[in-house]
């Protein structure tokens, strides 16, 4: 396996105030092509500062990150917008803990919302229908989002954040909002896209069960890596 | 699917909100094209109404007097001739569009009544006159049948009348009896009481060949008037009769209320702006969280930008379309309406609105709507997908 | 100045054939003409279609013994009768008509005692050849005395019938008579409103 994701002594400070709020204090990790990784610990405790950097959906304050070999984050530089978009584009797809769908697009058309954007993935229909089908959704393509349940709105949002062939899946709280049975339901998706994706998953949960899938766990505390393994 | 798909979409999210905006679009953009067509209507009325009033100036011999009213009044007599050849010089005195000449003349018969009485007498020519003064419609009948010399005649509105006389009726000059080959309809002017003959006739009957009394003079559209009258009292023995202080007083209204609407055209304007800045700001910050999830699956600022404004151009398209439709519909209405409330609106299609004012009245919604689409737009394209996934918890 | 421009432009658009009265060309000077002592006069604006409507024209048409023709000969057409005082009492009526005549329009006023009967005759305008000949005051003069039961049987079409008085009434130039039966008509059409309008009315009072 080789790396895909080196975090360097990564920090992040937000203002508060007049305080200055250390979220990330000095964190360091590597996680290799293919694997899960799990990112734990109490509320507060920085996790998601964390994803969210590692995601690209923020600047880190100092540190280093590289994705897959490129330098995207080096001290002291900040990345504009749109040069996060372009790194958000080429390597990341993300499911959260609400489902973001939007309500006046069918489940079909939410999920090929990214290649709207992205002219260079342009999703076929049976690329579609492969993950249609392997998220288990193949019949709802025409419902609208409010005429389908819980589990599966977060199939669909799975499947958006799929169908641009990402090389990371960041999931933040994925089963925050389901019932157990659905909760295990999503689990045993994530482990299966990753056994026939070889797709590397970022996941940030509170629910023990689910943090078991990951073949590393990042604990964090006070905004520090307090265990690795 | 495209960026433009999305934003339709979007916008059937609320879809009473959208109607109500699209409505508040559509009306202005009623009440704009009405207005603008109005203008247009307006103006070409009124230039109607002045092209319509024939000849700008009257060429008369010195003291002759050029109303029907001031010759009865001197009992018939006075008037004065020019020689017909002054048409020649009148063209040589440049920006002419076209001349008519005409001869005047009054008669008192003593036996016409108890007391006697005057009756106007103007020869025209057949050829010129009657196009010059188009405001000049028949009730009856048209302009003489077979042209010069014939005794024909066609009587005013009020001649007629007087004469209880119809097309078709015989009517007396002297001893000879002519053919009455019309009757105008009222024009509110001096022609009402008027007998017209043919020219040469005229001059023939009345003894006064090769001789006019007035020439009507009709200059080009742009020609400057008092330069002319100028060039005209370079002429021996003539004096001038101007239209001109009425076609400025008429011009100098038409630039007022060209002003007016103009005003309220910028206030339709900016009502429809700011109802489409509103509804559009209001939906984006409805969408906040959506919007930043959008930019964390690709979505460059530029593309959200283009999201909003599309929406903008959905809304404004759809209610310019429907409120420049109504408009057309109900021009006839909306005319009737200013024709009402307006005490002195000219003849002719007051609202005109052409397929060109059509296209560029929702051109210009839709470009107004655009303006107020910018502000959200560019709120929107500013959302960070960070702040807003936060945003939610 | 705008509202004089204006107005004279808005004239344009008023078309319609409005239906012509017969006013005295100077009402003053014409009373004090044939009532010297008169001491003032008023002045009343009547219409068949006010008056009565359509029923009252078949009613005036039957009378006449033709029917009403022409542009200018209508219902609306608003009739001008003069009552002439002097003092308190009523002294006279003066009532003009529109005839159409052969060449030209014709106006026919009569003038009235108390009682309906013609105490004078006189065009206040009038085109015709024979115009000379027709306001002479011979004509006129014939006219006087008369009544309208002396037209009860007159036919305006042919000239025919008519009180023995009526059948005296010569035209004193003979070629063409068709200005006279005119006049003749206007005289009955005349009578026959001014009695509809006044001197019924007067007597169901």
């Amino acid at each position: 396996m080789s790396t895909l994701i080196e975090a360097d002594n990564l920090e992040k400070i937000y203002r508060r105030g007049n305080e200055d709020v250390n979220a990330l204090n000095g964190i360091s990790f590597r996680i290799e092509k293919g694997e899960i990784v799990t990112i734990v610990g109490p509320s507060g405790s920085g996790k998601t500062t964390l994803v969210n950097i590692l995601g690209c959906l923020d600047n880190p304050t100092r540190g280093k990150l590289t994705l897959d070999g490129e330098a995207i984050f080096k001290d002291g530089l900040e990345l504009t917008e749109s040069e996060l978009t372009e790194i958000r584009r080429k390597y990341f797809g993300y499911i959260f803990q609400k489902f973001f769908l939007i309500p006046t697009l069918t489940v079909r058309e939410n999920i090929l919302l990214p290649s709207v954007f992205q002219k260079r993935f342009k999703a076929n229909d049976k690329y579609l229908q492969d993950v249609l089908e392997l998220l288990g959704i193949e019949k709802r393509g025409d419902f609208l989002p409010k005429e389908i349940s819980g589990g599966e709105l977060q199939r669909v949002a799975i499947a958006r954040a799929l169908i641009n062939n990402p090389k990371i899946l960041i999931a933040d709280e994925p089963t925050g909002n389901l019932d157990s049975k659905r909760s295990e339901e999503i689990k045993e998706l994530l482990l299966e896209l990753n056994k026939i994706n070889g797709l590397s998953i970022i996941l940030v949960t509170h629910n023990p069960e689910l943090a078991k899938i990951g073949s590393k766990t990042l604990t964090i505390l006070d905004g520090k890596l307090s265990r690795q393994g | 699917m495209n960026i433009m798909q999305v934003a339709g979409k979007n916008l059937r999210r609320r879809k009473v909100r959208t109607a109500f905006t699209i409505i508040g679009i559509a009306l202005s953009s009623w009440v704009l094209v009405t207005l603008l067509g109005f203008n247009k209507g307006y103006e070409a009325s009124l230039n109607k109404d002045i092209d319509d009033m024939g000849f700008q100036i009257v060429l008369t011999a010195k003291g002759c007097p050029y109303e029907a009213a001031t010759l009865m009044l001197k009992g018939g007599t006075g008037l004065r001739y020019m020689e017909e050849d002054v048409v020649k010089s009148v063209y040589e005195a440049g920006e002419v569009d076209e001349v008519t000449p005409m001869l005047m003349h009054a008669e008192f018969d003593p036996n016409k009544g108890e007391n006697g009485g005057t009756t106007v007498y103007l020869g025209i020519d057949p050829a010129t006159y009657p196009h010059m003064k188009p405001y000049n419609q028949f009730a009856q009948g048209d302009w003489f049948k077979s042209g010069e010399k014939e005794k024909e005649v066609v009587l005013g509105y009020e001649a007629a009348e007087l004469e209880q006389r119809e097309a078709g009726d015989t009517f007396l000059i002297g001893e000879d009896e002519y053919l009455v080959t019309g009757v105008l309809k009222r024009s509110g002017t001096q022609d009402d009481g008027m007998i017209f003959l043919p020219l040469s006739t005229a001059q023939s009957v009345f003894d006064k060949s090769g001789k006019i009394t007035m020439l009507g003079i009709k200059l080009d559209k742009d020609a400057d008037i008092p330069a002319f009258e100028e060039e005209l009292y370079k002429l021996p023995d003539v004096q001038v009769v101007s239209m001109a202080q009425v076609k400025n007083t008429i011009m100098s209204l038409v630039t007022s209320a060209k002003v007016i609407v103009m005003s309220i055209v910028v206030i339709a304007f900016a009502i429809a702006m700011f109802g489409v800045l509103n509804t559009v700001l209001m939906s984006v910050f409805e969408r906040y969280q959506e919007i930043g999830i959008l930019k964390s699956m690709g979505a460059m600022p530029f593309d959200i930008f283009k999201m909003v404004l599309f929406e903008t151009t959905i809304l404004c398209g759809i209610g310019g379309i429907i409120g420049v439709s109504f408009a057309i519909l109900i021009s006839g209405a909306s005319e009737f309406a200013i024709r009402y409330f307006i005490p002195f609106a000219p003849t002719g299609g007051l609202i005109q609105i052409s397929t060109n004012l059509a296209v560029i009245s929702v051109a210009a919604i839709i470009a107004i709507g655009l303006l107020g689409g910018i502000y959200p737009a560019l709120r929107a394209a500013a959302i960070r997908p960070l702040s807003a996934i936060r945003s939610e918890e | 100045m705008k509202a004089l421009v204006l107005s004279v432009l808005l004239l344009f658009s008023c078309n319609a054939f409005a239906a012509v009265g017969c006013d005295l060309n100077d009402p003053d000077r014409d009373v004090k003409r044939f009532f010297p002592s008169s001491t003032g006069y008023k002045t009343d604006y009547l219409s068949i279609s006010k008056e009565g409507g359509a029923p009252l024209l078949k009613e005036v048409e039957a009378v006449l013994g033709d029917s009403f023709q022409g542009t200018y000969e209508t219902i609306d057409v608003p009739y001008t009768v003069y009552t002439v005082f002097e003092g308190k009492e009523i002294s006279g009526y003066i009532h003009g008509i529109n005839q159409k005549g052969k060449f030209g329009g014709l106006q026919v006023f009569l003038i009235f005692t108390p009682e309906g009967g013609v105490r004078n005759f006189y065009y206040q305008k009038l085109t015709s050849k024979f115009a000379k000949d027709l306001r002479s005051e011979e004509f006129a003069n014939q006219f006087k005395g008369l009544a309208l039961s002396d037209f009860s049987d007159y036919d305006p079409k042919t000239g025919e019938g008519g009180s023995e008085k009526v059948k005296a009434v010569k035209f004193p130039s003979s070629d063409d008579s068709t200005d006279f039966l005119a006049t003749l008509r206007a005289v009955k059409k005349n009578m026959i409103l001014m009695d509809i309008f006044v001197f019924q009315r007067r007597n169901e009072k």
